[in-house]
């Protein structure tokens, strides 16, 4: 009994030393946006296969697994915005970036919430990101016309506007879906 | 009967893997990447035979493994002019590091690594410049791929990225007239130690589109008696964005023993996409560029001797990328020698790729 009651202690207390740092990470990154009395709750949205290989082909990339995290962030009485969580490969590291939607699929905000690659840190510039602001599945996305890369992050650049592009045409599915109307909050 | 600490002990188990599950991606990850370049060159000096050669010039193979998030091992291998025989054709070791990233503010490399001198010495893949063979400021200059055994401290604050490195010197015996410092790298080969090379870099990312950028290089280059100091302070610029490519760099080498007093030289680009001036796709960027560079620009005896390394360059040309990582160059080039104001015509095609 008491080496049970040790562990379940211990487990408390890392957990409030160590918190997962990507999801505090964007939990922070919504109350920076939305306010710090912001209502948010989050969901695990599995990608239908048949919807995950038509983006795919749309957008020209592979999802990071066949699953996103969505936030749905909450105005006065009802949802007033969706965020997705997503991954995609830089040269070799995952990159893990978070994606603001408003309930038309227009994109508000993109932000890197994890960098891991020695190179190409430039993608994580508000400068470069704010490029993707009011863009949605119907804009283009075109690296060197539409949005320009950074140099020295080719790679990076053409990876993250890909995988922005992805989650535009998955979050139009989202919204048309409505399952952020049974979402509890907190 | 189940006993309630027992079950919550389970249950907080269960649900602390569940969120970690959901949020931490990252696992174990080895990959494969690279870059290659086919060139065809034809080249016309004035009043000589011309030289054709159709060459494979670089096959790049990138290999990297990270066991976790901080820590990763990095490396590339370079097979130049498609075999090694005899003295010809070159078989590299370019890159080999472990790389250890604590946060975007601070990591460090330790292992074959690049100095960060110049844009392309790190950055180098085909489809990132718009000429066939790389500037010839890059060869004679600053001496791309320059590579080496050391150690390097890296990372970004507030927009700028910084990288000081630490490494094997330069072998100051190899230096000449002609070619600078190009001959005098270790390439990690057994390197002499005796006097390490010390590097510093800082770049500013944060205008859309534009890198700009200075380093400066200090190394007290070992050679059989007196030493022969060198500084290389370098700026460069690159502008990629409203369908504009524009790359600038300047470099001086100043050495403190020998005939030679500097090196220095520039070059700069200018192309424009017009591929989205036609709604397409594809990128099609033609472009200009004009090069001055002189590898004895100062001397100690002066004269003549300061003319007949010194080479001006115009060139134009065309980038087609039909997709971001894959390229094919076309371009033609004029270079004069000042000494004896000698003409040679360069036409170059080429086709790269990178992964």
């Amino acid at each position: 009994m008491k080496n049970y009651l040790t562990i379940l202690i211990l487990l408390i207390i890392s957990n409030e030393i160590f918190p997962n740092e990507i999801q505090n990470t964007c939990e922070q990154i919504i109350k920076d946006y939305f306010g710090k009395n912001a209502v948010y709750s989050y969901v695990e949205f599995n990608i239908s296969d048949n919807l995950r290989i038509e983006i795919e082909k749309k957008s020209g990339q592979k999802f990071f697994k066949n699953k996103v995290i969505v936030w749905y962030i909450s105005g006065k009485d009802s949802v007033e915005s969706i965020a997705i969580l997503d991954n995609v490969y830089g040269k070799s590291l995952p990159i893990t970036f978070l994606v603001f939607f408003d309930l038309n699929g227009n994109i508000l905000k993109s932000e890197i919430v994890k960098y891991r690659e020695s190179y190409g840190g430039g993608v994580v510039n508000e400068s470069w990101l704010k490029q993707f602001n009011n863009r949605n599945c119907s804009s283009s996305f075109e690296v060197g016309s539409e949005i320009y890369a950074v140099s020295g992050a080719t790679i990076s650049s053409n990876s993250v506007t890909r995988g922005v592009q992805k989650l535009s045409f998955l979050a139009k599915e989202i919204i048309r879906k409505n399952e952020f109307k049974t979402a509890s909050f907190r | 009967m189940i006993n309630p600490i027992k079950a919550a002990v389970a249950l907080s188990i269960f649900f602390s893997l569940q969120i970690n599950a959901q949020f931490n991606v990252f696992e174990p990850t080895t990959s494969v990447g690279g870059y290659g370049e086919l060139h065809y060159n034809y080249i016309k000096p004035e009043g000589k035979e011309s030289l054709k050669s159709l060459d494979f010039h670089r096959f790049v193979m990138f290999y990297s493994h990270a066991w976790n998030e901080q820590w990763s091992f990095k490396a590339e291998v370079e097979l130049e002019h498609n075999f090694v025989s005899e003295g010809e054709g070159e078989l590299e070791l370019e890159q080999a590091y472990v790389d250890y990233r604590h946060s975007k503010e601070f990591g460090f490399q330790a292992g074959v690594i690049l100095p960060s001198v110049g844009m392309l010495n790190e950055i180098h893949e085909p489809p990132t410049f718009l000429s066939v063979e790389r500037p010839d400021y890059n060869k004679n200059i600053i001496p791309t791929t320059w590579f080496g055994n050391g150690l390097s401290f890296y990372g970004s604050i507030e927009g700028f990225e910084y990288k000081m490195t630490v490494m094997e010197g330069l072998n100051a015996s190899e230096f000449n007239a002609k070619s600078g410092i190009r001959d005098g790298r270790q390439k990690g080969f057994k390197a002499n130690a005796e006097d390490l090379l010390y590097n510093a870099r800082i770049n500013y990312l944060s205008i859309p589109g534009l890198l700009f950028g200075a380093s400066f290089t200090y190394n007290n280059a070992t050679k059989d008696s007196t030493n022969n100091a060198v500084s290389i302070a370098e700026l460069h610029a690159r502008y990629r964005a409203n369908n504009i490519y524009i790359d600038a760099e300047f470099g001086n080498i100043s050495y403190s023993e020998g005939i030679v007093e500097n090196s220095r030289g520039f070059y700069f680009d200018l192309g424009y996409n017009v591929g989205a001036l036609l709604k397409w796709e594809t990128e099609i960027i033609p472009f200009i560029r004009y090069s001055d560079y002189n590898t004895a620009a100062v001397t100690k005896i002066g004269g003549d001797s300061e003319k007949q390394y010194h080479v001006s360059q115009w060139m134009i040309g065309a980038a087609v990328k039909p997709i971001d990582e894959v390229i094919f160059k076309v371009d033609y080039s004029e270079n004069e020698i000042e000494l004896n104001k000698q003409m040679t015509s360069y036409f170059n095609f080429g086709v790269g790729y990178m992964f």
